[in-house]
């Protein structure tokens, strides 16, 4: 039987679908032609916002940019107000940062393992992952009085010292999470129906990743070892011992597996962080917000977030706010152009596999 | 990065300014027709992965500036290329036959700067829909404006009745 081309529309609104997102698809019987991602359903704009908000102002808004991983959109804004205005931060701050931006890629990587195992239709350890993770939104709570956006991380430094106590309940509860690390990999990792599910779906090779501009696992399930906390290490990175997993295959189980080891380092940074974390100061004192002038200048830097390497040009023309300010985020080289290369020839049941396992955020596509 | 590098970008293309304002950072102003030879010739010095593309309005100035961010899976430089162009019915040529994800970042450039890149298929809507106004992220768009315009007239609840 000849089979028609037709043209499908997938999301937002559809149940295969995570995130205010959508994808155009030209589909013939049930395998795909070709695929348009469209990112535009947010309408923010906060780019442009940021340049009519002071310095203080912005960093409130910035968090909201990723809502999954909000930490590493701080850090990063943090950092490029310190080397505009030339702030020093703090030892114990560096370290206090640390454990906040691991905490916060764990809690991403079990976001993530949820919706990947519940797409898949493992709802038990969806529900394991979906269960640490709140314990770890209760952790933010008690530090930060917030669960999703924490606002912690400010230039300087970090809003306020750990609360008495704090250290004792993140080892407890990474001990915790350690524990059922075996329970994890026997029903999920480990688990026949998720090879069978995973394997050579979504795969890619390390050629045609580089020059699509992957990151994070994308790109390391490749085999590539790219990491911006080994190659250019931030806050205390480079005082702490850790492993970058890598995979060789590229397709969605070499992602699923990277994020599983993932988990277990940034465990370990988070324990050898409260290990050597000094005593001391937490932030250096920033200007009155409303006083505050930044220097003339520009500056670009980087940080590895939960997907990926997260940068941030910022200029100042010498004001009390941004001249421009411009994200290079994860999910936006990763959600469009890769998407929708490994879209094509996939299969319709494909679709929220393949967009799982590349960790798109959409609110971080948008601008 | 060393200097080595430094000293041969400079000997191989005239017209050109490198800066190197902190360590592992460089800035090369360039001109239009060096863009594709530069961009290239560092790709080939293990500068193979384009991080962004990032427009500024420097609207006193009249001129926009396309910023092409490089860097390398082994070194910790980040390179960043500069050229500014004139504000009046910009373009620039793409960037597409060396990096292909460029595709996106000049997408993005095209909607919201209203740049337009020579060779690039693919100057598409990426964000908006059915946009008639200026393009958005131009200084002299004024945000704060325009959903005054847009939204401020809808009439509230008291004075519907």
């Amino acid at each position: 039987m000849s089979q028609r081309e037709l043209e499908l529309f997938f999301g937002p609104q559809h149940i295969g679908m995570v995130g205010n997102f959508s994808i155009t698809l030209n589909v013939k019987g049930d395998r795909i032609v070709e695929a348009k991602a469209n990112p535009g359903y947010l309408h923010r704009g906060f780019e442009k916002l940021m340049e009519y908000k002071n310095w203080t102002q912005n960093f409130p808004m910035v968090c909201r940019i990723n809502v999954i991983e909000p930490d590493s959109m701080e850090m990063v804004y943090a950092m490029a107000v310190e080397s505009l205005a030339g702030i020093e931060v703090p030892e114990r701050a560096h370290y206090i940062r640390m454990i906040v931006l691991e905490l916060a890629r764990l809690a991403s990587h079990l976001f993530g393992a949820w919706a990947y195992s519940n797409m898949l239709g493992f709802d038990t350890v969806a529900q394991w992952a979906m269960a640490y993770r709140d314990y770890m939104l209760d952790l933010f709570e008690e530090l930060v009085g917030g669960r999703v956006y924490h606002i912690y991380i400010c230039p300087g430094g970090v809003r306020r010292d750990l609360p008495d106590g704090f250290e004792e309940k993140v080892m407890k509860f990474l001990q915790a999470l350690g524990g059922h690390v075996p329970d994890f990999d026997a029903a999920f990792f480990n688990n026949r129906i998720f090879y069978e599910r995973a394997k050579d779906i979504g795969k890619i090779d390390a050629e045609e990743a580089v020059e699509l501009g992957a990151t994070g696992q994308v790109l390391r399930a490749v085999g590539i070892k790219y990491d911006i906390r080994k190659i250019e290490p931030y806050a205390a990175y480079n005082n702490i011992d850790f492993e970058v997993p890598v995979r060789e295959d590229g397709d969605a189980y070499s992602r699923l597996w990277v994020i599983r080891d993932e988990m277990l380092q940034s465990a370990s940074i988070i324990m050898q962080c409260i290990e050597k974390m000094p005593k001391g100061k937490v932030y250096t004192r920033t200007p009155n917000p409303f006083k505050w002038i930044i220097p003339e200048g520009e500056t670009y830097v980087r940080v590895e977030s939960s997907r990926g390497e997260l940068g941030l040009y910022m200029v100042s023309n010498g004001g009390n706010r941004p001249y421009r300010v411009h994200f290079r985020t994860p999910s936006f080289t990763n959600g469009i152009l890769i998407l929708e290369k490994l879209l094509e020839n996939a299969s319709i049941a494909d679709v929220g596999n393949i967009m799982i396992s590349l960790y798109v955020v959409a609110p971080e596509i948008d601008r | 990065m060393d200097n080595a590098l430094e000293k041969e970008i400079k000997s191989r293309f005239v017209g050109i300014e490198v800066f190197t304002p902190q360590k592992d950072r460089m800035t090369i102003k360039i001109r239009k027709e060096n863009l594709l030879g530069i961009i290239k010739f560092l790709k080939d010095k293990e500068f193979n992965y384009l991080t962004a593309v990032t427009c500024v309005d420097w609207i006193d100035e009249n001129e926009f500036e396309l910023i092409y961010h490089l860097s390398s899976f082994h070194d910790p430089a980040h390179i960043m290329i500069k050229k500014r162009i004139p504000r009046e019915n910009p373009s620039f040529t793409s960037i597409i036959p060396i990096f292909k994800n460029s595709q996106t970042y000049e997408r993005e450039i095209h909607e919201l700067f209203g740049i337009y890149f020579e060779g690039n298929p693919r100057l598409t809507p990426l964000f908006l829909e059915n946009w008639k106004d200026k393009p958005p992220f131009r200084k002299d768009f004024d945000t704060r404006e325009y959903v005054k315009e847009t939204y401020d007239s809808i009439p509230t609840l008291e004075e519907y009745k």
